[in-house]
């Protein structure tokens, strides 16, 4: 890149000697890539980058509970009223003061439909924001809302200035924010610099420079890692664990994520309608060997349930099924199951860790019980017009990721879902009263009983809680991996 | 030849025609843009507007009518996941993949042929059995096994190149070998084969029987007809030089169009898939006739109607 003479002077005054800036800069290999800094990307690898510049006003950290950032503090004036206190003092990069306007602003920046926002549905229920003086601001909601907040965790706060000077095609080039670190350069497809923001209001971070690079190939990833062109990669291959521990400059940090992966049947589709049967393919699969053997002992196995242990709804009462083949077959002969019945469990390849390897796992071990299970793997976007048309076939493995309230994940159990045809009015009437009342003790008491509702009827086989792997280099202090998967680096120090 | 050439060029916007004729269908057949790009959390307004955007609420021929009307402006629309045009996007990944493909294109014509030769010239002893050998066992190793072990080699046991990358000459070392080594062997062989060939023929025989030495009928008389044989070859695999640009680029995060292209795929991201998918197509066709029109300068004998 050309430095203009007159830049590297306004650098110079502004952080004094460039040689000493250049000095820590920490190195990372990302899997996924965004294809561009714009805002409501509606991915996690697209929130990871844009919260380096930006913050939300309620951050999640690594294990995904909920802190203050730019709120300091709210609370509900009434039902449907959530009052937020923001942080003083706080100004964006460009130096402007941080205010109630940029928060009205963005808010309703992403409910204006035009805007394309796609974490819009995070906070849906909300009807508008107002500021109530300076740094104070009242969100209004249509109904009781209980997952405002952590919805609002998905939103960065924007500058309401510089959109109204630059418009959204600038702002998306360039952002500028409050967070942690400072836009510097953006390549498409290869990587992403920043510069450490010295009066983020947090802690300035304590390196100077962070690069965010593109790595798609994993073994390609922990080259980089081993060789020490990079500090922390994303998404360590199952099998390449080994190799980045036994490097002896690099460890692996492992964390489970929310992310629920589930066999999901089609109930619509004889002999499926019967729950027995369900039940039965569910004694069938060793899930202790598939997470020791293919897992390689990272994540766990949900505990007959879509939650992941520990998120909000996560009823610990409920157990996995043990692996029982021979009271597998006997349930099916029972149930009068037709052995020749082809079962083509679909699957997508690459998505979630191990996908197809799980999978052709789980059909090996119906296989041995004399099920005629196969694997059909399809490629994404297939994948998904299938889903969007309902016609998933017998059986489905897909992921649902909960970020840390039963409600996102509960929801794909429901009509409105439109994931799965099994339904249970019951079910219905509990998520609906869960969504719709702020009292978590209630909400937690439903959620125990859909669970319970779920493991009963079993419209799915809940597998595994997939595991985040993150490769870090020993010269790397401070760093977590995250459930949710975003880069949290404002801790990491670099020798 | 300057006719030719511009006849040649005149049939080029038909080529590319049937391309993108191609690529829309292919895009509309396996399923809705829409519903594959837009998270599953959408809105039926997001739905409504991004129908409307790309068209999708008009007829299929009056869908691709306003396609060829873009086109023919050079606008293939507004990138979806990607601030800015569709055609500007792909404009800036084409010079990482030119710099790829060109390099490895050189390194397998200049290694593939000084090896063809030397396998000729010393047939059937210890030098054309290596060199063969080594042909062959790279033509059957996969591109991504192979950049695997010259990552582990190169950048990992002797700290020699970067594992991976875009910047100086270094970072062009790994990739540009990983896709030489899609062609090399074949041009090893086929220089091998022509100069072999050629030895035999009378006007070498003569040559040599004049007195002229082996090195002098090499150069003068051998390589000048060996080339052709090479080129023809060569035209045929500009698409698989393509092709296998596109797997050498995400072994080593090389930032073209080839990654590009799989990613827009992935998320139906249709203006950059069919811009990515034309601007292929160019080099693929000019790379046709560049080799064309080599192939008559060197040989006036072969004239093209």
């Amino acid at each position: 890149m050309k430095r203009r003479p007159l830049l590297t002077l306004a650098a110079l005054l502004a952080f004094g000697s460039p040689a000493f800036a250049a000095d820590k800069t920490l190195t990372i290999g990302a899997a996924v890539f965004p294809d561009s800094l714009r805002s409501g990307n509606g991915s996690y690898a697209s929130l990871s980058l844009l919260e380096q510049t930006n913050d939300p006003l309620i951050a999640r950290d690594n294990a995904g509970d909920l802190h203050p950032a730019l709120a300091t503090s709210w609370e509900m004036t009434d039902p449907m009223t959530l009052r937020v206190h923001l942080r003083q003092g706080v100004k964006f990069s460009d130096g402007v003061d941080f205010t109630a306007d940029d928060v009205v602003f963005t808010i309703n920046r992403v409910l204006d439909p035009a805007t394309g926002y796609a974490f819009i549905t995070r906070i849906g229920q909300v009807a508008n924001a107002t500021a109530v003086d300076k740094y104070t601001v009242d969100i209004k909601t249509r109904t009781v809302f209980p997952t405002l907040l952590r919805g609002l965790s998905d939103i960065i706060i924007e500058p309401k200035h510089y959109y109204e000077k630059a418009g959204a095609t600038v702002v998306a080039g360039h952002p500028i924010g409050t967070g942690p670190f400072v836009f510097q350069d953006w390549v498409p497809g290869d990587h992403y610099t920043l510069t450490t923001n010295k009066a983020y209001w947090g802690g300035a971070p304590k390196f100077d420079k962070l690069v965010i690079r593109t790595i798609p190939d994993g073994s390609t990833r922990v080259a980089s890692l081993v060789a020490g062109e990079s500090q922390i990669i994303e998404e360590v291959p199952i099998d390449l664990i080994d190799q980045v521990n036994e490097s002896g400059s690099a460890k692996v940090n492992e964390i489970s994520t929310t992310v629920g992966l589930v066999l999901t049947f089609d109930p619509s589709v004889k002999p499926f309608d019967n729950p027995k049967i369900r039940e039965a393919f569910d004694y069938a699969i060793d899930k202790n060997l598939i997470l020791k053997q293919i897992l390689k002992g990272q994540g766990e196995i949900l505990q007959n349930q879509v939650l992941t242990k520990g998120v909000l709804g996560w009823d610990a009462d409920l157990k996995a099924r043990p692996f029982d083949p021979v009271k597998a077959k006997k349930m099916l002969v029972d149930a009068g199951y037709d052995f020749n019945t082809p079962v083509p469990i679909t699957t997508q390849n690459g998505k979630y860790v191990s996908d197809t390897d799980i999978c052709n796992a789980v059909a090996g071990m119906l296989n041995q019980i004399g099920v005629k299970a196969t694997v059909n793997v399809v490629e994404g976007g297939v994948f998904q017009q299938m889903s969007n048309a309902q016609k998933m076939g017998v059986m489905y493995m897909i992921g649902w990721y909960s970020v840390g309230d039963a409600d996102f994940a509960s929801v794909w159990y429901t009509k409105s879902g439109l994931r799965t045809k099994w339904q249970d009015p019951e079910y219905e009437a509990l998520f609906v009263a869960a969504r719709t009342t702020i009292d978590e003790a209630e909400r937690v008491k439903d959620y125990h009983r859909m669970m319970e509702i779920l493991a009963d009827q079993t419209p799915s086989v809940f597998l595994f809680g997939l595991p985040s792997l993150y490769g870090v280099s020993d010269s790397v202090t401070g760093f977590g991996a995250a459930a949710d998967k975003l880069l949290r680096l404002t801790q990491v120090q670099v020798k | 030849m300057a006719g030719y050439i511009l006849r040649r060029l005149a049939f080029l916007p038909l080529t590319l025609l049937i391309v993108a004729l191609a690529t829309f269908i292919v895009l509309r057949l396996t399923g809705n843009p829409v519903d594959i790009f837009l998270d599953i959390n959408r809105t039926p307004e997001q739905v409504t507007a991004l129908t409307q955007r790309l068209h999708l609420d008009q007829p299929l021929p009056v869908q691709f009518l306003i396609f060829l009307r873009d086109l023919l402006h050079g606008d293939f629309g507004e990138s979806l996941q990607f601030s800015g045009s569709a055609a500007g996007v792909v404009w800036d990944r084409l010079g990482a993949t030119l710099q790829l493909a060109g390099a490895g294109l050189a390194l397998a014509l200049i290694l593939g042929i000084a090896g063809g030769i030397a396998c000729a010239v010393w047939r059937d002893r210890a030098v054309d059995a290596a060199i063969s050998s080594i042909a062959v066992a790279g033509q059957s190793m996969p591109s991504f096994w192979l950049g695997i072990l010259l990552i582990e080699f190169f950048a990992l046991q002797l700290h020699w190149l970067p594992t991976s990358g875009y910047g100086d000459l270094r970072h062009l070392v790994l990739p540009a070998v990983t896709l030489a080594a899609i062609l090399m062997p074949n041009f090893t062989l086929i220089t091998r084969t022509a100069v072999i060939e050629l030895m035999s023929e009378q006007f070498v025989v003569t040559g040599r029987s004049k007195g002229l030495s082996r090195a002098r009928v090499l150069a003068t008389h051998i390589l000048p007809n060996a080339v052709n044989p090479v080129l023809s070859f060569l035209g045929i695999q500009i698409g698989t030089l393509m092709a296998g640009s596109i797997v050498t680029e995400t072994i080593y995060a090389w930032p073209g169009v080839g990654r590009l292209l799989i990613n827009s795929i992935g998320h139906r991201d249709v203006p950059v898939v069919e811009a990515s998918v034309f601007a292929i197509a160019i080099i693929i066709a000019l790379s046709n006739l560049v080799v064309d029109v080599l192939q008559m300068l060197i040989d006036p004998r072969i004239h093209r109607g």
